[in-house]
């Protein structure tokens, strides 16, 4: 996400006393009143205060079944690109339904590609599921949020972030107006998301955090947040569906939703010493390649744009 | 090099070479006697098969069964090529060619998550007899407590096969193997060449019995893939006279005027329709409301219907001749090409076809009409008839009120018991004893047709012969309406409330029917009117009135609209009672509900038109009298 540091914004002037107070008390008010601005200054500066010092992962996949495939490929090859810039494994969740390599329904078992051409095998030893088939649900994918696990659940299923983190979220799948659909069976609501952002914050378990959606009516999704350091993009307003990026005749299923592809197509041309920033990803989408709007929302976010991307 | 004495061993011997499960099914056709309750029960198998008693004259279908490699097994596609072991036609081996290559490439495909099965039924006693006994083996098996010895000689399970390096085989060829629930079914053979042309046509059956049809999607993947990947020509059955004849021309102009004035008032009113176009979809249309109506299968897909799979038969007319090699091959790979289209669509769903629609009927191979729509003329049929049923009692009842209170005050309670209110009791034994009378003339065949021997028309005069002598018993025993002193506007009111639950029943069963129905029944019944009555009126509306009870009389009486209807159609108006005898068999052989529906509903209404018709219209007076 960003590195270096923001400015720290001014303390808030203290109110003075009214001078109808007697005279020998105003010494120590104004002993006190010196005494809460640093603490107020401290308390204002606690976010930006604490360096950054690791990167996360969140990749979410919310659908299952063989005409969702598109869904997969977009995460996995998100999962490939954020793997290739310079997030370990162990850093990174990695939420799938996982049917489709081995779905009998696949002409090249074993293998999932998200573009036509076929070149690049996304599936292989080295994709860690961390969630995989019908552990992703609403209420886990809350949990990793927010932290709060059974006592059973192993490191590698949690988000072991701390206040120097900064948190990439992507989800896919099929959404609509304030939600989020989870395999057929659940929904996530956009004010589910916002608590749970909103507990992340209370925790510190995250410095900045990035949300990218790529579904229909995606920007919808975070109408609700008002944590601040989020900053979030989604593939379309509301009212307006995502579409996907092409078929593929010999797999007999879309492989890329638009959005992602081109994300994608952004990232490739990075590599893990780049410096490009988030405003040349945002102003790299086109709304007539898309044909939909991305959206994106900065006001909870305090640094402008020309930063570096995850790295 | 093996020596196959048949196409049925021969067929085996290559699904087994591409390493499919293969079994014979060997069966006998049903026989056709009319059973009443063959209506209400499903096809139970008839003991066709008797188990001790040799049979060489039965039918073999061959059918092999390739299993997904990675696929689950619980659900399959059947694709069924049939074809006539007894007389092998160049076109049918065409059809079993393409059956034969699909069924090979299916065997290697890497995509297959369902089970295929292909079944080559043998058709010398018809296509729907072979179909519709392997299914029920399927589905509903019979297992005999005597093992059946059929003449098994070459195809028993003892057969025993030489293999090319000397060691023998028993093959397992006639125990009885299945496949799982069906996903849906796709039976295609190849017809002859009509007419030499520049594109191969395809035509696609789809209607079942009793008017149910397949989901849309199915229909909608088979058109797709044939006209806009395969270049075929797709069509549907119609009738031809209908294409070309002068006065719906006519109509269509008149509707293509009023579209395109509508549009030029408003441009978002697209109500024009071009002339050919509704020419040729109003034929297609009538040709589907027909065939639902008649509630016959127009295929062998209706025997996959009544086991709920989705199922559409493809006949294939070659435009090429069937010895050019070139173009039997090119035929081959787009034929292929459009069968694993198919079977790839069904092959990739989670579910059977369930978001479309199943209730509609086609105007062309990529238009339909669905229930929301036809259902609108119907209920506005039929809607009005409760409201003129009360009216017309309610009439009556206030006209016999006044009648009786003029004539005498005394005993007011046996007036009221036998007139008032409960009036319409004695219409509604009349209308009892007439369904009496229906059930048993429907009955009758089943008595008749074991007469042996005889032709079509005598079994007709019989029938006729024989409906009419019950009329009288029954009117002799029960008492004739006229003398039990009924008022044709209660006898109207209850005939119009029983056509409505008549037709409301039907409508549910097989909504084609009452829809036709609804259209001679309803003005039947609504413009009767006692001839007594009539002659009070004025000349015009007298003459036409007249007129339209003797057409709609002459249209509702079910053997007159018969010969009425083959004479438009074919053109010869000959008049043969026994050919009415031939298409009721026709109908019951394939339990069509239209049946029941003809002589439960139909026949007892026009039975009462006739009635108020004739109606000699005396006031209820005899009982008065005797006070």
């Amino acid at each position: 996400m960003a590195s270096g540091r923001g400015g720290i914004p001014g303390p808030s002037r203290p109110c003075r006393l009214p001078l109808l107070f007697l005279p020998a008390l105003l010494p120590l008010l104004v002993l006190l009143a010196f005494s809460f601005s640093p603490s107020s200054a401290v308390a204002a500066a606690a976010s930006p205060g604490a360096m950054h010092n690791n990167n996360w992962a969140v990749l979410v996949c919310t659908s299952r079944f063989w005409f969702n495939y598109r869904h997969m490929a977009n995460t996995l090859s998100l999962y490939r690109t954020v793997k290739r810039l310079g997030i370990p494994d162990e850093r990174i969740i990695l939420m799938l339904a996982d049917d489709m390599a081995c779905n009998p329904r696949n002409n090249y078992p074993a293998q999932v590609f998200n573009n036509e051409n076929h070149q690049l095998n996304l599936y292989g030893d080295n994709v860690e599921v961390d969630y995989r088939g019908y552990e992703v649900t609403v209420e886990n994918f809350l949990r990793v949020l927010t932290g709060r696990h059974e006592s059973a659940v192993p490191r590698s299923k949690r988000l072991l972030s701390d206040e120097g983190s900064h948190i990439l979220l992507y989800m896919t799948g099929h959404g609509g107006d304030e939600f989020l659909k989870f395999q057929d069976n659940e929904e996530l609501q956009s004010h589910d998301l916002a608590d749970a952002v909103k507990q992340m914050k209370e925790k510190h378990r995250f410095k900045e955090l990035l949300i990218m959606v790529d579904t229909c009516q995606a920007a919808t999704l975070f109408s609700q947040l008002h944590s601040p350091g989020v900053l979030a993009i989604g593939s379309s307003m509301k009212g307006e569906n995502s579409y996907s990026h092409h078929l593929d005749s010999d797999i007999g299923v879309s492989v890329v939703d638009r959005f992602t592809f081109y994300t994608l197509a952004f990232f490739e041309k990075l590599n893990m010493y780049s410096n490009a920033s988030l405003n040349s990803l945002f102003n790299s989408y086109n709304p007539s390649m898309l044909l939909s709007t991305a959206y994106y929302r900065m006001d909870l976010y305090e640094r402008p744009l020309n930063e570096v991307i995850v790295r | 090099m093996q020596c196959y004495r048949d196409m049925p061993e021969f067929i085996a011997q290559q699904m087994t070479n591409l390493g499919a499960e293969v079994y014979y099914h060997e069966f006998l056709p049903q026989s056709k006697h009319f059973h009443p309750l063959k209506f209400f029960t499903s096809t139970a198998s008839s003991m066709a098969v008797k188990p001790n008693g040799t049979y060489a004259n039965f039918g073999i279908n061959t059918i092999g069964i390739i299993r997904a490699p990675r696929g689950d097994g619980k659900e399959a596609i059947v694709l069924v090529t049939p074809y006539n072991s007894q007389r092998v036609q160049s076109n049918e081996l065409l059809s079993l060619a393409l059956g034969f290559s699909v069924f090979s490439l299916l065997s290697r495909a890497t995509w297959l998550s369902k089970d295929i099965v292909w079944l080559s039924a043998d058709s010398q006693f018809g296509e729907y007899a072979a179909v519709s006994a392997w299914l029920n083996q399927y589905h509903n098996p019979m297992f005999l407590s005597h093992p059946v010895i059929l003449d098994t000689k070459m195809y028993g399970a003892n057969k025993i096969i030489y293999g090319p390096d000397g060691t023998t085989e028993k093959a397992d060829h006639m125990s009885f193997k299945r496949a799982g629930t069906m996903a849906a079914a796709l039976i295609f053979k190849v017809g002859e060449t009509r007419k030499y042309g520049d594109r191969d046509s395809v035509t696609m059956y789809a209607e079942a019995s009793n008017g149910q049809m397949p989901n849309l999607d199915l229909l909608n993947v088979v058109h797709y893939l044939a006209v806009h990947r395969q270049g075929f020509r797709v069509n549907i059955e119609t009738f031809s006279s209908l294409l070309s004849s002068s006065w719906l021309k006519v109509i269509a102009e008149v509707f293509q005027n009023l579209g395109s004035v509508l549009r030029k008032i408003n441009p978002d009113w697209k109500l024009d329709v071009t002339v050919p176009d509704y020419v040729e979809g109003t034929a297609n249309l009538a040709n589907s409301m027909y065939n639902q109506a008649l509630g016959v299968p127009t295929g062998s897909h209706g025997a996959f219907r009544d086991y709920q799979v989705d199922a559409v038969s493809l006949e294939y007319s070659p435009a090429f001749h069937l010895r050019n090699e070139n173009a039997k091959s090119s035929f081959l790979l787009r034929g292929g090409r459009l069968t694993e289209g198919v079977v790839r669509s069904v092959n990739n769903l989670l579910e059977k076809f369930h978001q479309s629609f199943f209730l509609y009927f086609l105007a062309a191979p990529s238009k339909f009409i669905s229930v929301g729509v036809y259902m609108i003329p119907f209920a506005l049929l039929l809607a009005p008839l409760p409201v003129v049923a009360s009216a017309l009692a309610d009439d009556s009842k206030a006209k016999g009120k006044s009648v009786d209170d003029c004539k005498t005050r005394g005993d007011a309670d046996d007036l009221q018991i036998r007139g008032g209110s409960w009036k319409w009791l004695k219409s509604a034994r009349v209308l009892l004893v007439i369904q009496i009378w229906a059930v048993l003339v429907s009955l009758l065949p089943y008595y008749i047709s074991q007469i042996p021997s005889a032709m079509a028309i005598q079994y007709a005069v019989i029938w006729a012969v024989l409906s009419i002598i019950i009329l009288i018993a029954l009117y002799a025993m029960f008492g004739s309406p006229y003398c039990a002193g009924v008022e044709w506007k209660l006898l109207k009111a209850t005939m119009i409330t029983s056509i409505t639950i008549g037709l409301g029943l039907m409508s549910i069963i097989n909504f084609a029917t009452a829809q036709l129905g609804a259209l001679i029944l309803i003005p039947m019944c609504l413009f009767s009117l006692p001839l007594k009555v009539q002659l009070e009126m004025k000349l015009l509306p007298r003459t036409v009135l007249l007129a339209s009870n003797i057409l709609l009389t002459v249209l509702g009486f079910p053997p007159a609209a018969f010969l009425i209807m083959k004479g438009l159609s074919k053109g010869s108006w000959t008049l043969d009672i026994g050919e009415f005898w031939s298409w009721m068999e026709f109908l019951w052989e394939w339990s069509s509900a239209t049946y029941l529906y003809l002589f439960l509903v139909h026949l007892p209404c026009w039975l009462l038109c006739i009635h108020v018709l004739l109606h000699p219209c005396h006031p209820p007076e005899s009982k008065v009298k005797q006070e």
